[in-house]
């Protein structure tokens, strides 16, 4: 079994976050959404993984990825260029995959169980694919599997107005390398792309049976600002939290705290979990950083009082003011207006922000 | 769709025939590999192929 992991696409709607860097790097409780992916795969004893790339952060990922060693893992690089559909990069992993298995797994994706769940249950029978599927409560809105009693997906709908059941695709799959042949005979859909759910359409009527996977635990697909904040819940809550670096005799630390080697919290401060607080952060006096907060990298917060944020890293926040459920880009600062006149807020704000006033 | 690649007889990495053709020339975009990647690196009959229907690899 080999892995293909898909870290293409242009990470629009994570705005400006995604303007200096790919969204697969985006942070959750300080780990690249990435990392979370290779090491799941990991676990499931996938170790020779295809890393698919884009147009857009190809080194940024090369440099986080390297050759795989760091991770225990074997990393061979794809370019599939023009992001032409999740099947068009399926099918760029023809050569690597070979005759092998694979997982195919969307890089900005996160999901608690991992995929050994999923792998296991595909090497059960004699499948030409399985698809992880999650209940939702909005089934329009997705691409939705019907299934038997057996659990083999009887029929898959884009989006369906009357939808025959809840269970919606989730954006982890197995192939056989049956899906290649399926592949060639695509057309690109109304959209432009090779459409993945049509590849497994073509399996089922050349009569492969596809397995389906119900995910229980959580899974979120971190494309836009508030799944980042939603997936930094979610990864704190499960998470082990260790205080490893400097904490002030006067200072207050309740709950569930991740304090990194070189990271400290000052007298006067108070933290309360579940936080991280990668390398380098210094949590200055008058500083309180409440449930759900990740402070990244080399950044100093002093005065503020920030909450159910995710601050990436290499900031200087300033201020005495209340920050929550927000997401600041790496090497964003924020300072104090107070003393200036006249009175009002002084913003540097690049193309695609959104701020809340 | 017939999904055209090439891999680096170097280092392994993967191009599709889009970006190798939008390129003509590229260095290789392995990690630390020096080959010099062409259009032409690929079978004439999958260049073809590719250059006949170049509209369905694009966006």
């Amino acid at each position: 079994m080999k892995g293909v992991l898909l870290s293409g696409g242009t990470g629009s709607r994570l705005r400006p976050i995604t303007h200096t860097g790919p969204k697969q790097l985006v942070p959750v409780a300080n780990k690249p959404v990435l990392e979370y992916a290779v090491e799941d795969l990991k676990e499931a004893g996938i170790t020779e993984i295809g890393v698919i790339l884009g147009h857009k952060g190809r080194e940024e990922i090369q440099d986080l990825l390297g050759n795989g060693s760091d991770y225990g893992v074997e990393i061979t690089y794809i370019v599939q260029g023009n992001p032409l559909g999740l099947a068009h990069a399926a099918g760029c992993a023809k050569d690597f995959v070979g005759d092998d298995d694979f997982v195919m797994y969307l890089g900005d994706n996160i999901l608690k169980e991992g995929v050994v769940d999923l792998v296991e249950s595909f090497e059960s029978g004699d499948f030409g694919a399985g698809i992880a599927l999650q209940e939702v409560d909005n089934p329009q809105q997705f691409g939705i599997a019907d299934v038997d009693d057996q659990g083999n997906v009887t029929q898959l709908i884009e989006k369906p107005d009357e939808p025959p059941t809840n269970l919606a695709l989730i954006g982890m799959y197995v192939f056989s390398p049956a899906v290649f042949d399926a592949i060639e005979k695509l057309e690109p859909s109304w959209r432009g792309e090779l459409e993945i759910t049509d590849a497994i359409q073509l399996l089922l009527e050349d009569g492969y049976a596809i397995d389906s996977h119900v995910v229980e635990g959580w899974w979120k697909d971190t494309g836009k600002p508030e799944d980042i904040l939603e997936a930094n819940q979610l990864v704190l809550e499960d998470k082990s939290l260790k205080k490893r670096g400097t904490i002030g005799d006067d200072a207050t630390v309740d709950g569930r705290v991740e304090l990194a080697e070189s990271a400290t919290i000052e007298d006067g401060a108070v933290v309360r979990g579940p936080v991280s607080i990668a390398d380098g952060a210094v949590i200055k006096s008058g500083t309180y950083v409440g449930p759900y907060t990740a402070v990244g990298p080399d950044s100093t917060l002093e005065g503020v009082h920030i909450e159910n944020s995710v601050v990436i890293g290499e900031s200087n926040i300033n201020t005495s003011g209340r920050i929550v459920d927000s997401l600041l880009g790496k090497g964003a600062n924020i300072g104090s207006a107070d003393d200036f006149l006249p009175e009002g807020r002084r913003l540097v704000v690049g193309e695609n922000s959104q701020l809340k006033l | 769709m017939h999904i055209i690649t090439h891999a680096c007889t170097q280092c392994g990495t993967v191009v599709s025939a889009n970006e190798l053709e939008s390129n003509r020339v590229m260095k290789c975009p392995g990690l630390d590999c020096e080959n010099v990647l062409r259009f032409t690196d690929l079978d004439e009959s999958d260049q073809e192929h590719f250059l006949d229907n170049k509209a369905s690899y694009e966006l």
